[in-house]
């Protein structure tokens, strides 16, 4: 009996330290991380139904870091002539009469101590779904990637330049005509 | 030739004139102190003489076994409670999106510095709507690409909480439309009681403002402009008058000449436009191409004195006779009458030979004078003259209208205070309560203005005793243009809106002319000044529109001139000044044992004072002494010994009827009875910064015939027996003993012919990526300005940490430009080396490392991963240079460091692009690696390959004399690698192994002696 007990304890003790430490692995991950926004902003309809290419509204990730959330005046170039009002809609048509900015709540976040360049990816070909998973189908925008270094570096090594033989190391600089090599130096994320 | 002749002033003495223009020869031995001199290298750790701020000098450590444990519970707790739930993050995107602001892009934009009256054309780094970094428009063909330490630091002084946020009227906050009214009533006023209304500013260099003052001059028949400048060049002024009918400061071109003899003209660190002249100076001192011989006699060492050939110290008083035993020699090789005869007060053997060289240049030679005495001002002129230089380097066709302060002007309109005949002043950009010789009249003559207004950014010395403070906008959010040479001129823009309730200082002025509305406004008036008077003197461009976009954008317009006569040949008048030079020597009571010479300089961090809350420039070490935090007396190394004083003793020193008590600082190289002093401290109301640092010296300043005399003979020293250290960065790192600066001979460089071989190395070889970064410098071209010092704090976020901790060795710099000594400690020669992480491709600091928190990246960077290091300091202790930096604590939202980081405010200059570094982590130099990405980035936007030139890391983009050169190793045609092909090329510490990627180019000394 006695030795049941603490045979039961100890098992006890490891099942909550196991689940401690899986609990402590996952700080600062916040895959699938979906908050309410200010205006239930469909991306389904905009990417997936309507086809409106991605950089349309988000056309700073073409030359800056930040991707970039379309000013009010965007949404506007559409939904000025557009016919549908919804609810939402309402809400930011009302934004703007009252000459009110959005506060979006920013679903992706990388610590500080990293620096992430929108326009390097973008100009060198990754698709935007390669980490923001399939918005097109998203009704409510969620995080879809964990934002790891691991899982960053998973991609950047497949990418990197690592030519040894000459062979390689020619196709590689022909490849990067097009695209140029992911860095693999701590330098190129943490400054 | 006798090596062991009499002692001159200047150390060594030789007999042939050649040797005479040398200040030293054979393999140098370099020392950083005086102690070193005498004692030797000391072989120290880290931290000489033990840990700093352990437990002797520390707060004692309280916290038990016990206390650890149960802290460390709590934080593991409160660390695992915190990772459950992140914070929530917003983004506001702009309602109506522009096409010029992209969150995250930086924009650029052509603007006019005006940190001080040289009106620098800038190029400012805009990043989502703040202008965090400053830099030189390379468009500007005056000052080009490079900047100084103060012009780098403006933009921190707009984030500054010292400014005021709104008017003041009596001291309360009032509406604008208020203190409008009070004063166009006060004006009113004056109108009716006949009183004088005064207009007190700074040197304007800004056409339009002038414009608009003019006009307030013909209508307002009692209205004056008077230009106050604390360290002027009025005594110039008036000497040119004198000698060539025209008040005025002339343009020089140091780059066109062969000798430049300086008197006490700090040109490259302070005097007149020094951003410029170092430029120039560099251009015609490569040692490739003949470089210029350049003698410079001063009584306290100067950062120009300091890169001259030959360096004679001079009491202040004597200077004025150096230059007549100049003048005589040279009016004798002339064939005309001199002075009189007189005694040489420095070796005449010397002065034959300094006269020889000018002679053998005549045309292509400078002497140029900081006194502020017309008489000395005069001589000088006559020694150009006779030179035939005006009209070659000295330029009075094209006046400078950089410093147009009249010192005679101001002490008149004292007096006309002090009667009560001023009904209204306005002070624009002047505080003469802090910096007139005799505040006290000043502030006394203020109280009898009927209404007296500054036009100032903060409640400053005089702010505080006068009736309203209408703050001008800093000039990062105003309009402006600015003519610093005749018809050059540069257009100022604002970078960002205003951030408080302030007012461009020319719309209160037209306001107050009566204007409305529109017609109040400068912009308006600013476009119409450049229509109506700028415009049609050009002829590429027919429409306005586009003359005024097009200058706009490149922000300098140089235009013909506007055809000021050439001067005609010298009046006569300076044999007069000679004589009265002379007697007034004469006339001087003779001084006693404990009688010297005082000796006020502006130093190159805080100038004359007026941004003295600027924490950077606070921290800036002291080109040549390296000391931060304090003005101190400078005193001779030989006066120290036999008054028995040592660094940080406090002394009183009288001057007439005034004291003041400093700490002692002794300076190698520091005239034997003359004692130097930084003006610009001991500022009282500019902030809390600026509170008890240092002691100001303005009120010891004279005027003597009408000009202010920046030194004081007669005076007495007393000791104290206190006790101020001073926080001097200078021995903060031994060489113990090794070679780290070299230098050369052009001789020794042709005999050279062949670089040694790579040493071998027991490293394996790494993969190596692209690029292989590296930076060459060029100790001939570095003058040790600093520029780059405050710009590489700008760019990385570097913090600023306060006296307290620099005394423990912490200062925080990425780079620090070394200054090295060599030669007697009565009159060294200097080496200055800017020193900053020098990118080994076998670092020492990498192989110590516990968490491979520093690697070298495939393309030969240094990189240190602050998110991986857990400050086990090995790396530090590792480095053979000396160039990483701890965070003993955080300096960011911290009360203990209340500098700029500690304010939202303040943070508002931080560079965006890189971490804000936290407690217990190492840092240093990246190489602007931030830079470096964005810069590929960029070839990769415009689908080109990456150019030479397209990265340029802050240090480099700051120097006005390009001694910095960065780029790509493996492009063998990059300048970088050019560079270090060159002979001249050696790396610090080379039989270590570290391998640097890091170059200097090695010191050449007295190319002229060649020619």
């Amino acid at each position: 009996m006695r030795l049941q007990l603490i045979f039961l304890t100890v098992i006890g003790l490891g099942l909550a330290g196991g689940a401690g430490v899986w609990q402590f692995s996952k700080i600062g991950i916040h895959q699938s991380y979906s908050p309410k926004q200010p205006i239930a902003f469909p991306h389904k309809v905009h990417a997936g139904d309507n086809q409106i290419p991605c950089l349309y509204c988000h056309s700073a990730a073409r030359t800056s870091r930040h991707a970039g959330i379309p000013p009010a005046s965007v949404c506007m170039n559409c939904h000025n002539i557009m016919e549908k009002q919804t609810v939402e809609i309402e809400k930011l048509k009302e934004y703007v009469q009252q000459q009110r900015p959005i506060t979006w709540v920013k679903v992706h976040n990388l610590p500080d101590f990293v620096y992430f360049n929108h326009s390097q990816h973008v100009l060198s070909g990754v698709a935007c779904q390669r980490c923001h998973g399939p918005v097109e189908h998203m009704e409510k925008i969620e995080q879809f990637a964990p934002l790891t270094m691991g899982w960053c570096l998973q991609c950047h090594r497949e990418h990197a330049k690592v030519g040894v033989t000459e062979f390689e190391r020619v196709s590689a600089d022909l490849k990067q005509r097009q695209k140029p090599a992911a860095g693999l130096d701590c330098a190129s994320c943490h400054y | 030739m006798d090596h062991h002749g009499e002692t001159t002033p200047a150390g060594r003495s030789c007999k042939s004139s050649k040797d005479l223009l040398v200040q030293i020869g054979g393999p140098p031995v370099y020392w950083k102190s005086v102690d070193e001199l005498q004692n030797g290298p000391r072989v120290t750790g880290e931290f000489p003489g033990g840990l700093p701020g352990g437990a002797t000098s520390g707060p004692r450590a309280e916290t038990t076994r016990r206390d650890f444990l149960a802290l460390m519970g709590f934080s593991l707790a409160a660390a695992g409670l915190s990772g459950c739930r992140a914070p929530v993050q917003h983004a506001v995107p702009l309602l109506v999106g522009s096409d010029q602001i992209v969150p995250g892009v930086s924009n650029y934009y052509a603007t006019t510095c005006r940190g001080c009256a040289s009106s620098c054309s800038l190029l400012v780094k805009q990043r989502d709507g703040r202008p965090i970094k400053i830099d030189g428009n390379a468009e500007s063909s005056l000052f080009g690409g490079g900047t100084c330490a103060g012009g780098q630091a403006t933009v921190l002084s707009l984030y500054d909480d010292g400014r005021l946020k709104g008017p003041l009227w009596q001291g309360k906050s009032a509406t604008w439309n208020e203190i409008d009214g009070h004063i166009l009533q006060a004006l009113n006023d004056a109108q009716t009681a006949q009183k004088s209304v005064v207009l007190l500013s700074g040197t304007m260099t800004s056409p339009s403002t002038r414009a608009i003052v003019a006009e307030w001059g013909r209508s307002n028949p009692r209205f004056r402009h008077v230009e106050y400048d604390p360290v002027s060049l009025s005594a110039m002024r008036q000497a040119n008058k004198e000698s060539f009918g025209q008040a005025a400061v002339p343009h020089y071109s140091f780059d066109k000449a062969k000798v430049i003899v300086g008197l006490d003209a700090d040109f490259l660190g302070t005097w007149l436009s020094p951003v410029e002249f170092a430029r120039q100076y560099a251009s015609s001192r490569k040692p490739e191409k003949n470089a210029a011989l350049h003698i410079q006699f001063e009584p306290g060492m100067s950062v120009t004195g300091s890169n001259a050939d030959v360096r004679v110290p001079v009491a202040p008083s004597q200077l004025g006779a150096t230059a007549i035993a100049l003048l005589r020699r040279i009016a004798h090789k002339a064939g005309t009458s001199g002075p009189d005869q007189s005694a040489d007060p420095v070796d005449s053997a010397r002065l034959d030979a300094v006269a020889e060289a000018l002679w053998k240049h005549r045309g292509e030679s400078l002497v140029v004078s900081g006194s502020n005495e017309v008489a000395v001002q005069m001589v000088v002129n006559a020694i150009n003259a006779l030179l035939g230089n005006i009209g070659k380097t000295i330029d009075l066709a094209r006046p400078s209208r950089q410093r147009n302060g009249d010192d005679a002007a101001v002490a008149q309109l004292v007096e006309e205070m002090a009667l009560g005949h001023v009904g209204v002043l306005v002070l624009y950009g002047v505080n003469p309560v802090y910096d007139y010789p005799d505040s006290q009249a000043f502030a006394a003559g203020l109280k009898k203005v009927a209404l007296s207004v500054s036009l100032n950014d903060r409640s400053d010395e005089t702010g505080a005793l006068v009736n309203a403070i209408c703050p001008d906008h800093h000039f990062l959010e105003a309009w402006g243009d600015a003519e610093p040479v005749e018809s050059n001129f540069s257009l100022a823009q604002p970078l960002i809106a205003p951030l408080f309730e302030t007012r461009a200082a020319q719309d209160s002025l037209l306001r107050w002319m009566g204007r409305e509305g529109e017609q109040s406004n400068y912009y308006t008036y600013l476009r119409e000044y450049w229509r109506k008077d700028i415009f049609p003197r050009q002829k590429e461009l027919p429409s306005f529109e586009v003359f005024w976009d097009q200058s706009l954008q490149r922000g300098v317009v140089t235009l013909a001139s506007a055809g000021g006569a050439a001067p005609g040949p010298i009046h006569g008048g300076w044999q007069e000044a000679a004589n009265k030079i002379t007697q007034s020597a004469k006339a001087a009571p003779q001084g006693n044992s404990n009688s010297y010479e005082l000796h006020f300089y502006e130093s190159v961090a805080l100038r004359d004072g007026r941004q003295a809350n600027n924490p950077w420039l606070q921290e800036l070490p002291d080109p040549i002494s390296k000391v931060t935090w304090s003005n101190y007396a400078a005193i001779a190394p030989a006066l120290a010994a036999q008054l028995k004083l040592e660094n940080g003793d406090v002394v009183a020193l009288k001057a007439g009827e005034k004291q003041v008590e400093l700490p002692v600082f002794i300076q190698p190289g520091q005239e034997g009875r003359t004692i130097s002093i930084a003006l610009g401290y001991g500022r009282t109301a500019a902030g809390k910064v600026a509170e008890n640092v240092g002691v100001n010296v303005f009120p010891l300043t004279a005027l003597a015939a009408g000009q202010r005399r920046l030194s004081a003979v007669n005076a007495s020293l007393a000791s104290t027996g206190g006790k101020k250290p001073l926080a001097s960065t200078q021995t903060h790192f031994s060489m113990e003993g090794r070679p780290i600066v070299l230098e050369t001979s052009l001789d020794e460089l042709e005999k050279e012919s062949e670089k040694p071989e790579a040493l071998p190395t027991l490293w394996a070889e790494r993969l190596q990526g692209e690029h292989s970064w590296g930076m060459a410098i060029d100790m001939n071209a570095c003058n040790g300005c600093s520029a780059c010092v405050i710009a590489c704090q700008a760019e990385n976020n570097v913090p600023v940490v306060g006296k307290d901790q620099i005394e423990r060795i912490r200062i925080m710099h990425w780079i620090r430009i070394d200054q090295y000594y060599s030669g007697p400690a009565e009159n060294p020669v200097s080496v200055h080396q800017p020193m900053m992480c020098q990118h080994c491709q076998n670092a020492p600091c990498e192989t110590v490392c516990p968490v491979l928190a520093t690697t070298t990246s495939s393309e030969g960077l240094n990189a240190q991963v602050y998110n991986r290091c857990i400050g086990t300091r090995y790396c530090a202790n590792n480095c053979p240079y000396k160039v990483r930096r701890f965070n003993w604590y955080n300096y960011t939202d911290n009360p203990k460091f209340d500098f700029n980081m500690e304010s939202p405010l303040g943070r508002m200059v931080l560079n965006p692009d890189v971490v804000v570094r936290s407690r217990g982590v190492m840092e240093k130099c990246s190489m602007c690696v931030q830079r470096i990405q964005l810069g590929k980035n960029l070839a990769l936007q415009g689908g080109r390959p990456l150019a030479d030139g397209d990265i340029q890391t802050a240090c480099q983009q700051s120097c006005p004399t390009q001694a910095i050169v960065f780029g790509d190793l493996k492009d063998p045609n990059s300048r970088v690698s050019q560079l270090q092909r060159s002979q001249r090329n050696y790396q610090v510490l080379e039989d270590l192994g570290t391998r640097p990627n890091v170059g200097y180019l090695k010191k050449v000394r007295n190319p002229m002696e060649r020619s």
